[in-house]
């Protein structure tokens, strides 16, 4: 039989790619062994290029068993073994074992960086029978043609073993403490009240969640102070302009109620017009974390949903590797080229083709750097198929983003004139655009309020038409958002690139946190407390931030997987011998903590009859059918009671009505949209649509 | 001893996250009276119903109105 080199992907549609741009006539055979895809190519010699399924191989525990802790002994084994839903991996990699045995060379060609060398290295070592140290390695930051040939031709000899031993340490530093901690919890709640809760905390998601719940104490603590501003209507050539009062806020009010009472109606006499000119530079390329950020600020996605995109986005070739920490664009992934590639397109014609018309293109690069891939950047390749919206969004993003790193710095000029009035001085502020530069390639997602003031000068008068005083309070600290909780996470150096997404979905997951702008639940609060009285180390900061530290440097080359991995099991056994002690008082809290959550789940607002109790989502004892009660009734106050949907889930929505300002359940049933259900029988909303039926 | 709000473990007349509201209550007093000339009891029906306060505050607020 004829031998043939085996290329290890990461993912089906990488595998796709791959094959179709090294097969000679880019008409790679298609197969299908027990469902799993791989294709046959032609180059210079036969390849079969194989995908993987992300990882295919996970940590396990080296003895098995679910009901004890602590456990420090493990061994990397396949996903099916320790996963549930992973039954079609073990065929994956039957599939690929057979595979294996008739190659002659093995590339892998998974992403290249930790978590891509540590699939290509699993599946070459565990599936391919320790093939991986000859094994080759492409480097690639695009699934582009031109680069996929280049990176074929110019093989590394060996896999990156730094990259892979710092994600096989991170994988087993996270097993460790995700198993025991999450363990320990949940052990200890089933142990004390008989009921089974899975609880979880692990070595990053502990302090994030300590981050929250510290934003969350500073709002529930907070008092606002009241303060006052003052804007006066300034009336120039019968137009009328906005000041402002040269106090941005005062502490007082009868002082507010003196500058108005000085003010109101007066003419004052302009003392000085001063006018600036600044340049705005462009933005920097996108590494992964500033895609997210932006994607949120501008369409709502969740850090998970632009990253789940891009990396659709990547897989088609349309832009680079989305998970870079790069804000560089380093001249070889040829400028020229995408935007050539990028003109084809109607809509992005004119501001490449200006781009292309400059002499010379140098994008404005930021300080962050990535050894494994440059910022995200359009391939030049446009979709082959209609992008569903979010992926238009995303696509156009980045392409705007490429195209306005490139621009001219964009000149501003801004203008104050200071007014007196009575002794008291007001400003007026002009902005205006001179040059818009990058401004314009990266239109709509920049939005420019110009305000132009009519030519003043000195001494001229003006006067003030109306003088308002505006009563305010301070805010309380703003609500983290996916987003935002992202960049704190990157800001205290926890987590990867590659990671902060999915512990924020977890955090949503298991109920500690909840809506866009987070709130931390009773549960969360609970869980976060219990730690830090009894094992403060498992949400400190620091412990997780030095670990992550260490881990770096395994990928330089500085230290030691082994060194690390004893140290993380140094710190952990004490924090599991003393959780251990504690164990029935921990169980007794966490309990607690379980019960109130689940009452707090059940609990939809004030009754709106009595005023006084709270009503719940109850089951009847005769029925068993669910319906809302008020908690006075058990004090024979309240008899109010409401029915429910029996189907589906039905959960309090945290919000009210807009017709009655009752609260809104939301209401799932399979198979049916989700809605929202005011159960006020006599809420207006209804009326209105039994109007409306009634005129259709 | 228990929290007289929320029947929570007490770290003195309330439980850590009441005490520490009610210290921030007592704090920001001075501000309010500095800004509106008003009383102690003003302060408080102020601050219950103000939208900004965090809800540990309006609790202890509302404690004191009633106990006081």
């Amino acid at each position: 039989m004829e031998k043939y080199a085996l290329i290890v992907t990461e993912k089906p549609e990488a595998a796709r790619r791959i094959a179709q741009a090294l097969d000679k006539e880019g008409k790679p055979e298609k197969v299908e062994e027990k469902g799993v895809p791989y294709f046959n190519a032609f180059r210079d010699r036969k390849l079969v290029v194989v995908p993987a399924l992300g990882h295919l191989y996970t940590v396990v525990h080296e003895m098995g068993g679910r009901n004890y802790y602590p456990v420090f002994s493990f061994k990397w084994a396949p996903r099916y073994l320790a996963e549930r839903g992973a039954k079609n991996i073990r065929t994956w990699l039957e599939v690929i074992s057979g595979l294996a045995g008739g190659a002659e060379e093995f590339i892998d060609a998974c992403d290249y960086d930790i978590e891509g060398s540590l699939i290509g290295y699993c599946v070459l070592k565990y599936a391919c029978q320790n093939k991986e140290n000859n094994a080759k390695r492409m480097k690639f930051s695009t699934l582009m043609k031109s680069e996929l040939e280049k990176a074929y031709d110019e093989l590394l000899p060996r896999l990156d073993f730094g990259l892979i031993e710092a994600g096989k340490t991170r994988h087993e530093v996270d097993w460790l403490y995700g198993i025991n901690l999450s363990r320990a919890l949940t052990l200890a709640a089933k142990r004390w009240s008989g009921r089974y809760a899975t609880l979880s905390t692990g070595r990053v998601q502990g302090p994030t969640l300590k981050f929250l719940v510290e934003r969350e104490k500073e709002i529930l603590c907070f008092v606002p102070t009241p303060y006052w501003t003052i804007k006066a209507e300034a009336e120039i050539k019968d137009s009328i302009y906005e000041a402002e009062y040269e106090k941005e806020r005062i502490e007082r009010k009868a002082d507010a109620d003196a500058v108005v009472k000085a003010c109101e109606g007066k003419t004052g006499e302009i003392k000085n017009v001063d006018i600036k000119k600044f340049r705005q530079m462009p933005p920097f390329p996108f590494d992964v974390g500033s895609l997210q950020i932006e994607a949120y600020r501008l369409f709502g996605y969740t850090p998970r949903g632009t990253l789940n995109i891009a990396e659709r986005l990547y897989l088609e070739a349309l832009i680079s590797y989305p998970r870079t920490s790069s804000q560089k664009l380093p001249p070889v992934i040829d400028y020229k080229a995408i935007l050539t590639g990028l003109s084809k397109d109607s809509s992005y014609r004119g501001s490449a083709l200006t781009l292309l018309g400059k002499g010379e293109l140098k994008p404005n690069e930021g300080k962050k750097a990535d050894p494994a891939h440059p910022a995200v950047y359009p391939t030049g390749n446009l979709p082959e198929r209609p992008l569903s919206d979010p992926e238009k969004r995303i696509f156009d993003l980045v392409v705007k983003r490429f195209l306005a790193v490139f621009g001219e710095p964009a000149v501003k000029e801004s203008m104050r004139v200071n007014i007196e009035v009575n002794g008291h001085l007001f400003y007026l502020h002009g902005r205006q655009i001179l040059k818009a530069g990058w401004m314009r390639f990266y239109e709509p997602y920049i939005k420019t309020e110009e305000v132009l003031l009519p030519p003043l000068k000195e001494g001229e008068t003006i006067r003030l038409r109306h003088v308002i005083r505006e009563d305010k309070f301070t805010n309380p600290p703003p609500r983290y958002n996916p987003s935002s909780l992202l960049k704190k996470m990157e800001e205290e150096g926890i987590g990867t690139k590659a990671t902060r997404a999915d512990i924020v979905e977890t955090l949503y997951g298991r109920g500690y946190i909840a809506e866009q702008r987070i709130f931390v639940t009773s549960l969360g609060f609970d869980v976060t407390e219990i730690l830090g009285n009894y094992c403060p180390n498992v949400i400190a900061v620091e412990l997780t931030r030095e670990l992550e530290e260490k881990m770096e440097q395994i990928q330089n080359k500085s230290e030691k997987r082994g060194s690390v991995l004893v140290e993380a099991v140094d710190r952990l056994k004490p924090i599991m011998e003393d959780f251990k002690e504690m164990e029935q008082a921990i169980g007794e809290a966490l309990s607690n903590a379980i019960k109130r959550a689940r009452m707090q789940e059940r609990i939809i607002g004030e009754c709106p009859n009595c005023g006084t109790g709270k009503l719940l989502i109850l089951y009847s004892r005769k029925t068993g059918k669910r319906f809302i009660g008020c908690t006075s009734f058990f004090k024979g106050i309240c008899k109010t009671s409401f029915p429910l949907p029996q189907r589906g889930t039905v959960k309090p929505a945290r919000r009210n009505c807009r017709a009655c300002e009752w609260p809104l359940l939301d209401v799932r049933i399979k198979g049916k949209r989700p809605w929202a259900l005011c159960f006020n029988p006599l809420c207006p909303l209804k009326e209105e649509r039994k109007r409306e039926v009634q005129n259709l | 001893m228990k929290c007289k709000i929320c029947d929570k473990e007490a770290v003195g007349a309330y439980c850590e996250a009441h005490e520490k509201a009610h210290t921030n209550l007592v704090k920001e007093y001075n501000a309010w009276k500095k800004a509106l000339e008003i009383s102690w009891k003003e302060y408080l029906s102020e601050v219950a119903k103000n939208p900004y306060t965090g809800s540990w505050v309006k609790e202890v607020a509302e404690h004191l109105i009633k106990s006081e």
